[in-house]
């Protein structure tokens, strides 16, 4: 193996992990401050592309513009389901469970007899450029897809660090009754929390849509990672989980250069369980 | 005492004698094979309500299914061996993956375990998909054989047949069926709810708490590794895809089998899978809106009626009384 192949595979990892921290972050939000896994995320994911290939192709927005309104479209998405579904079944292990996964036949049904089975894409986000790393070809879109997530991380960094609300969400994540006695209404952090993790998995979507296809399974894939992400990055650990979907994007990426498909499909279980018979608590995670 | 052991026998000779009627009645393959496959995930999701005893939610059961359905597939294909014997391997070969699986997965509680399960299962898949050499890959295993035939006192049953098929998994299902009810019902049933409700408790106590979560687990994956050899020896070919037996999705129809129909009782997964599994079947007209359909009912029985069809009366019974209520506060 020379060391281009390598190179690539890196890349290649790098443009993965960011996808996977854009949907694990959403997860991990949500899963910190409401206590749910909402195992809907990939089809909120899938939506969201869709979403942006309508604005974009049939009614011929810009890519980004679309972009940005898709994930205005499914955070408001995000905050109708937490007031109306997640809210009167909180504070119970099955119940959010059940209607997270009704939901998700809901809306893969809804994807399958609105927009079809046939798979579709969103236009790139560059045409046909290639970028030179070491001699080893990148595709320019997967940097610029690379370049859109981790702008938006920051973005959700600042809005954390920064701000009023985002510092509450932080609290509200680290001890729901020290914020309620605090005075931070856990019902908005909800809110929040939702329309940010459902913006995100939007985001996730369309830039993923922009380099793979379009079709309405394609948020099981992307759930399991999230899913592995969590367990790996700690549960209900911010930093975890973006760190968390670096390596994971990272063993993606150079696993299938080295092994069969078949080993690279496994190992992320392997992972897990190795976490969990280790430190249960994950690289990051605290208790 | 009589009278209610009388009322339960009547009940179960009833039953017992729809189940036997019910194929001749119907006389078409189509509904026999129905049936065939609601009486599979009626011993699926039983079992998964076993687990739930405990208090967790497994949403990979399927993967044990898989592991069921391939092994004796396998076995039977492969080395040639008997059906019977191949069948009860299946089982036992999801029993002991279960077995191994559980030390580390019972180290976590709730939403942990039902993201591990879910992985669980959807890395079975994925192995089956691609170990093409052996488990035929993604183009499936086909050519799986059916039971061979017995002979009854000069009478020969052939399970190539639908109907000796059907009677046969609603043997093999009451059998199982009765043999969860049995553990439910004795002292392994009454620790396993002690743990549901406060483990730390329950191991002051003097209960194994780890071994008793083993157990269960084991006990419920085996029976759904038999109903995953049943599966496979009456389809007679499995493919590992996503939209087939073994995916995500189906992991999500027995979790909703078993809410609907309430998990509070023995009998709320049976209501549940006999109800949906109808509906479903006579909504054939809906298409694709059909699974939107069964989340529906899904989301507004877990928010409006979390005990599920079996808890029904009851709920009837409390709106009845606040109806009551209301209507007397307005008349005075």
């Amino acid at each position: 193996m020379d060391a281009s192949a390598w190179i690539q595979a890196i890349a290649n990892g790098f443009a993965l992990g960011w996808m996977y921290v854009l949907i694990a972050l959403g997860l991990t939000l949500i899963l910190s401050i409401m206590g749910i896994l909402q195992l809907a995320h990939g089809e909120v994911y899938m939506i969201g592309a869709y979403v942006t290939y309508f604005l974009c192709v049939s009614l011929g927005v810009n890519l980004y513009a679309s972009m940005i309104i898709s994930m205005i479209v499914m955070g408001v998405f995000g905050v109708i389901l937490e007031k109306f579904l997640f809210r009167p079944a909180q504070r119970q292990i099955l119940p959010p469970i059940v209607v997270s996964l009704g939901l998700t036949l809901i809306l893969m049904s809804f994807a399958v007899t609105q927009f079809g089975l046939k798979e579709k894409s969103i236009p790139r986000l560059a045409e046909d450029s290639i970028m030179f790393f070491f001699d080893s070809a990148v595709p320019k879109d997967r940097i610029i897809a690379v370049g859109f997530a981790v702008a938006l991380l920051l973005l959700l960094y600042l809005f954390l660090k920064r701000t009023k609300y985002g510092q509450a969400m932080i609290a509200s994540a680290q001890s729901p009754e020290g914020a309620l006695l605090r005075g931070i209404n856990p019902n908005r952090m909800s809110s929040l929390a939702m329309a940010i993790g459902c913006a995100l998995a939007a985001a996730g979507g369309t830039l993923a849509g922009s380099i793979l296809m379009l079709n309405p399974s394609m948020g099981t894939f992307p759930l399991m990672k999230g899913l592995v992400i969590i367990v790996l990055g700690g549960m209900g650990s911010l930093l975890g989980a973006a760190v968390g979907g670096i390596i994971l994007g990272l063993i993606d990426g150079i696993l299938p250069v080295a092994f069969e498909p078949g080993i690279t499909s496994v190992a992320p279980f392997i992972i897990v369980i190795i976490i969990l018979l280790v430190k249960p608590q994950g690289l990051f995670g605290h208790e | 005492m009589s009278r209610k052991l009388l009322i339960i026998i009547t009940i179960t000779a009833v039953l017992a004698a729809v189940i036997i009627i019910l194929p001749l009645a119907l006389n078409s393959v189509y509904w026999t094979s129905i049936l065939v496959l609601i009486g599979i995930n009626i011993l699926v999701v039983s079992s998964l309500r076993t687990i739930k005893l405990l208090g967790h939610i497994s949403l990979g059961h399927v993967g044990f299914s898989l592991i069921g359905a391939y092994g004796s597939g396998l076995l039977a294909t492969k080395l040639g061996l008997s059906v019977w014997l191949t069948m009860f391997l299946g089982g036992l070969m999801a029993a002991v993956l279960a077995l191994v699986l559980s030390y580390p997965f019972l180290k976590v509680k709730g939403i942990y375990f039902a993201l591990l399960t879910l992985l669980t299962a959807e890395t079975l898949r994925l192995i089956t998909w691609y170990w093409k050499g052996f488990t035929g890959g993604f183009w499936g295993l086909l050519k799986i054989p059916s039971p061979g035939p017995i002979v009854i006192g000069g009478l020969t049953i052939d399970f190539n047949n639908v109907n000796s098929y059907y009677y046969l998994t609603a043997i093999i299902v009451a059998i199982s069926l009765f043999i969860l009810y049995r553990l439910e019902n004795s002292h392994l049933g009454f620790k396993w709810r002690a743990i549901q409700d406060t483990d730390v408790l329950a191991q002051s106590v003097g209960i194994n708490v780890k071994w008793h979560k083993m157990l269960n687990f084991t006990i419920a994956c085996f029976f759904a590794g038999i109903a995953g050899a049943l599966f496979a020896h009456f389809q007679h070919s499995l493919s590992p895809d996503a939209n087939a037996r073994f995916g995500v999705l189906m992991s999500i129809y027995l979790v909703v089998y078993m809410v609907v129909g309430g998990e509070s009782k023995f009998s709320g997964p049976i209501i549940g899978t006999v109800v949906l599994s109808i509906i479903s079947e006579l909504a054939r007209g809906l298409g694709e809106y059909r699974p939107m359909m069964i989340g529906a009912i899904a989301i507004v029985f877990i928010l409006l009626i979390p005990e599920g069809l079996v808890g029904l009366p009851f709920r009837c019974k409390l709106w009845y009384r606040k109806l009551l209520r209301l209507t007397q506060r307005g008349s005075a």
